[in-house]
């Protein structure tokens, strides 16, 4: 008798193609990045949303803080990152980054946040005392914020993005067509005009899209163009991958040379720099960023 | 985090329980834990000789597909096929239920180039 093998539709619909193969996290580097987040008491993005580069990021001594505390108003459905009623609001904050920063020796820092839609300033004054107090204790190191929208509160995303950040990131994640069910909370064009005000307040720009979600081709071009149209200079496209079973589930996955399309039509369509594959997260790279012509 | 002193370990987060010349293999809990939700084990070695350092399987989590590397040289004898309905066991128990293949060892002077307790301890600064 044969024994056939038996492949369920969701079996074979979760394994996940080779191109998405990492390495686990070793070396001294590494525990080094560990100690430094664990005693400081900070919170990462690499760990809060169970990022598959940490192991190659902290292994070359370098995280994304994530402030203002580890729970969010928001609740996306691609993000690991605990939703609710946060409690945290720590004003010795922006002091415990710039002193981890420092002693990291991190030529490149990237800070991000949680959505803090109960404050009325949306946080601007953390984000901002982070980013003075980071700059005052490591002269030398360059600073990208990804910073959440601000609800459409102006006064607060410009206090967000005046501390002297480099590069000044808002991420629209998807194409608008699925914002409903990616980013509840959010909207499509309420991001775009936070990014051209960014722009227009004489900042760096970036934003990032997850692809495999269900979006078309031609749906990324058209985002692509409307961020062009609103002054966006840098964008990153990487795989959406489902940080834990209870949320969105990846639609597709994209192959590498679909990636590398992606990053030509981008340059093409007047982006003025891309960074497009598999594993690429907001913060990857983020280093080659600054030095982006305006 | 649980490290056994009666294990020895790999800087890729391998462990293996070494019992005359057979042998028992696992990730450690450190690696479960940073994989997160193991949603799979890969294991196309049965039968096979595979050399130290070489991989035998993979194991893939929700976000991440990562390899498994051969503590030592030898023959992988079985896998732990409980694994394939319920792969979360590596996750409850990396140590106990979630081991992953059984080998034969093939040259036991590799078992000098493992890493005790202590010093797997070290290397994930613990």
């Amino acid at each position: 008798m044969i024994e056939l093998p038996v492949i369920s539709k969701e079996e074979t619909k979760r394994r996940k193609p080779d191109w998405l193969r990492v390495k686990l996290p070793i070396g001294p580097e590494y525990a080094k990045v560990r100690k430094l987040v664990d005693e400081h008491k900070l919170h990462t993005i690499c760990e809060s949303g169970n990022c598959p580069n940490m192991g190659e990021c902290w292994g070359e001594g370098t995280a994304t803080f994530m402030i203002l505390g580890n729970v969010c108003t928001r609740s996306c459905t691609f993000c690991a990152v605990a939703t609710g009623r946060p409690t945290e609001y720590d004003a010795d904050e922006p002091a415990r980054v710039a002193e981890a920063i420092k002693l990291m020796g991190v030529k490149h820092a990237v800070i991000t946040s949680v959505n803090r839609d109960e404050l009325k300033d949306r946080g601007a004054e953390i984000w901002y005392q982070t980013v003075v107090q980071t700059k005052a204790a490591s002269p030398q190191t360059t600073i990208e914020t990804l910073i959440p929208d601000t609800k459409g509160n102006w006064d607060a995303l410009y206090h967000m993005i005046e501390g002297g950040q480099e590069v000044v990131s808002h991420n629209m994640e998807t194409v608008g067509r699925l914002y409903r069910m990616v980013r509840p909370q959010a909207k499509y064009d309420r991001s775009l005009e936070q990014i051209k005000r960014t722009r227009e307040a004489g900042k760096r720009t970036k934003s990032g899209i997850m692809l495999g979600v269900g979006e078309t081709k031609e749906e990324v071009f058209k985002a692509m163009d409307d961020l062009v149209e609103n002054g966006l200079m840098i964008l990153t496209l990487g795989q959406y991958l489902q940080p834990t079973k209870m949320h969105l589930e990846v639609a597709e996955f994209i192959h590498p040379e679909v990636f590398a399309m992606y990053k030509e039509e981008g340059l093409k369509r007047g982006l003025k720099y891309v960074e497009s594959g598999p594993l690429v997260r907001s913060s990857y790279h983020a280093e080659r960023h600054v030095q982006v012509p305006f | 985090m649980n490290i056994p002193q009666d294990l020895k370990y790999t800087k890729d987060h391998e462990w293996i329980k070494i019992e005359g010349g057979s042998a028992t293999i696992g990730i450690t809990d450190f690696a479960q834990n940073e994989l997160g939700d193991i949603v799979y084990v890969d294991i196309s070695s049965v039968g096979q000789d595979v050399k130290q350092h070489e991989v035998f399987g993979t194991v893939e989590a929700v976000k991440t597909v990562s390899d498994l590397y051969m503590p030592v040289s030898g023959k992988v004898t079985e896998f732990n096929k409980s694994l394939e309905s319920a792969p979360q066991k590596v996750n409850n128990d990396p140590y106990g239920e979630g081991w992953m293949v059984k080998v034969s060892v093939s040259n036991a002077s590799e078992i000098s180039d493992l890493l005790s307790a202590d010093q797997y301890k070290e290397l994930i600064g613990k």
